[in-house]
């Protein structure tokens, strides 16, 4: 992205400008309050100097401002992602979590799991809203290979939480498709091709054994529940099939799906790393392709990773996914249970032991966690205080995305993450289809409903 | 499928898609609501009514 500093008034707001490689447009960002305009570029020196623009901008700064840092600095955590067993019946090639774990770790017992949820229950209501459930999502390693206690758990605290499952979707079978649908459980799966072979190639079972049509059949059972969604994660492998997906996923009629880069947390990860101008050519013509589907017959395929960056640049405090910004969800929005009771800031850092800010069942319990070194090191990530970020204008619609791959990756959390061009080729391209009048169609219907619109011109 | 589960409201939906507005000089947008996203890279859950 080229990016010039055009108007930095000292009493004022500045606008930068960025080409977007539209057509008629660029792009003026205050990237300070994550305010952005499209102008025609014919026009955009005057817009820069003077004009109903900057003038109503600096209305507005002020509220913009104090939004982004209450976005970025003032949340309490609302949701949890608990890891119910430490062990994976599949060994993939880019997970987060240590092989000696995923192999051969441990389970959390029932008796154990229903205390931690009593606990964080405990903890949720004292800081959320009572009229607010906190989210609890079971997660991995493969929650479904502590299924009676995850099961049990759900039951025990129906009341008190909403609950989702993310599974690599091996061992849904029918009893466990009804038994979380009746309970209207939020389900993700994971499938990385549209065929077994490149499906194959980064998930396979321990013993060398491919997932993929089991996979498949989970989908089949899912098909028509409201609440579910697939994550393919885009690697080396499968890159050149991502418009494939697209189509797999449409016609199984899968609500929502993520094509995420990999995070490269481990250096298992590294070795299937797309280059960004790769996965940008691949990802925006995945995207072109859903776009087409949706034309054609009338139903959208949500891609939930590029509708967050779209709503995150149209409301930016209606993002559903905190990876996105900085500093991210972790540690503050949300935080991770591990298996023996660790608390940690995100799942991401289950196998970086630095990152334990303590234990659920020690005295001190999440409240100590959120205060914990080990915590403050993520939650105060800041993209506005560390180079080549400081500089960008496209800071607060990315977040740099994720601490601990820049932590492990590139050295620090002041470093950069794995795909800094892709962000901002993603960024573009979301500014591009605002340019054409075409970013609903990749959101859901009904997205801005509980937004109230604090900015128009149009 | 179970009962329940049909009874779901699908998030799949039927629309049209966004016509191509007139070209206008200049296009700004902003939303604002109370935040209360939680999802991460390896979990997403979209309709954000279901937690209320």
């Amino acid at each position: 992205m080229n990016a010039a500093v055009l108007n930095r008034a000292d009493d004022g707001p500045a606008l930068i400008a960025v080409d977007i490689g539209h057509a008629t447009y660029a792009a003026l960002t205050d990237p300070r309050t994550a305010f952005w305009a499209l102008v025609d570029k014919t026009l955009i020196a005057d817009q820069i100097k003077a004009g109903a623009l900057l003038d109503r901008y600096r209305e507005k700064a002020d509220d913009f401002a104090r939004e982004l840092h209450a976005l970025r600095f003032e949340l309490t955590p609302s949701g949890v992602y608990l890891n119910p067993t430490e062990r994976c019946n599949l060994n993939c090639t880019y997970c987060y979590l240590p092989s000696e774990q995923r192999s051969g770790g441990s389970h959390m017992s029932e008796e154990k799991l229903i205390a931690a949820l009593a606990k964080l229950r405990d903890y949720f209501r004292s800081v959320m809203p009572e009229e607010r459930k906190p989210r609890a999502i079971f997660h991995g390693a493969e929650p479904l290979m502590n299924k009676a206690a995850v099961f049990a758990a759900i039951d025990a605290f129906a009341d008190d939480f909403a609950f989702g499952v993310q599974t690599n979707g091996t061992l849904l079978d029918d009893e466990a498709v009804a038994f979380l649908t009746s309970r209207n459980v939020s389900i993700g799966l994971s499938l990385d091709g549209p065929l077994a072979e490149i499906t194959d190639a980064t998930r396979q079972t321990w013993g060398g054994k491919s997932v993929h049509d089991k996979v498949l059949a989970a989908m089949d059972k899912l098909k028509g529940y409201g609440s579910w969604s697939v994550i393919t994660t885009c690697t080396t492998e499968n890159l050149p099939y991502l418009t494939q997906m697209i189509e797999l996923f449409h016609a199984k009629e899968v609500p929502t799906c993520m094509l995420n880069t990999l995070r490269c947390t481990q250096p298992g990860a590294r070795g299937v790393k797309p280059a960004d101008d790769a996965m940008a050519k691949a990802f925006f013509a995945a995207m072109d392709r859903s776009h087409e589907l949706y034309r054609q017959t009338g139903r959208k395929l949500l891609v939930a990773n590029f509708a967050n960056i779209l709503i995150g640049i149209l409301a930016p405090t209606a993002r559903r996914l905190m990876c996105d910004i900085s500093p991210c969800g972790g540690g503050r929005a949300f935080f991770a249970l591990a298996a023996d009771g660790g608390l940690y800031p995100c799942s991401e850092f289950i196998g970086l032991p630095r990152f334990s800010g303590g234990n659920l069942f020690d005295s001190g319990g999440v409240d100590a966690a959120l205060k914990s070194d080990a915590f403050r090191v993520v939650t105060t990530r800041d993209v506005d205080t560390f180079a080549p970020c400081s500089d960008c204008a496209i800071r607060h619609f990315c977040g740099s995305p994720c601490p601990a791959e820049a932590h492990e990756m590139n050295g620090g959390m002041d470093r950069i993450g794995a795909f800094c061009e892709f962000y901002k080729a993603q960024v573009n391209y979301a500014l591009r289809l605002i340019a054409d009048g075409k970013a609903d169609d990749y959101l859901w219907d009904g997205w801005d409903e509980s937004t109230e619109t604090t900015f128009l011109m149009a | 499928m179970s009962q329940n589960v049909q009874a779901q409201t699908a998030q799949t939906s039927q629309t049209t898609p966004s016509a191509k507005p007139a070209a206008a000089p200049t296009i700004a947008i902003r939303k604002s609501c109370n935040p209360d996203g939680i999802g991460l890279s390896h979990y997403v859950l979209m309709d954000t009514a279901k937690a209320k």
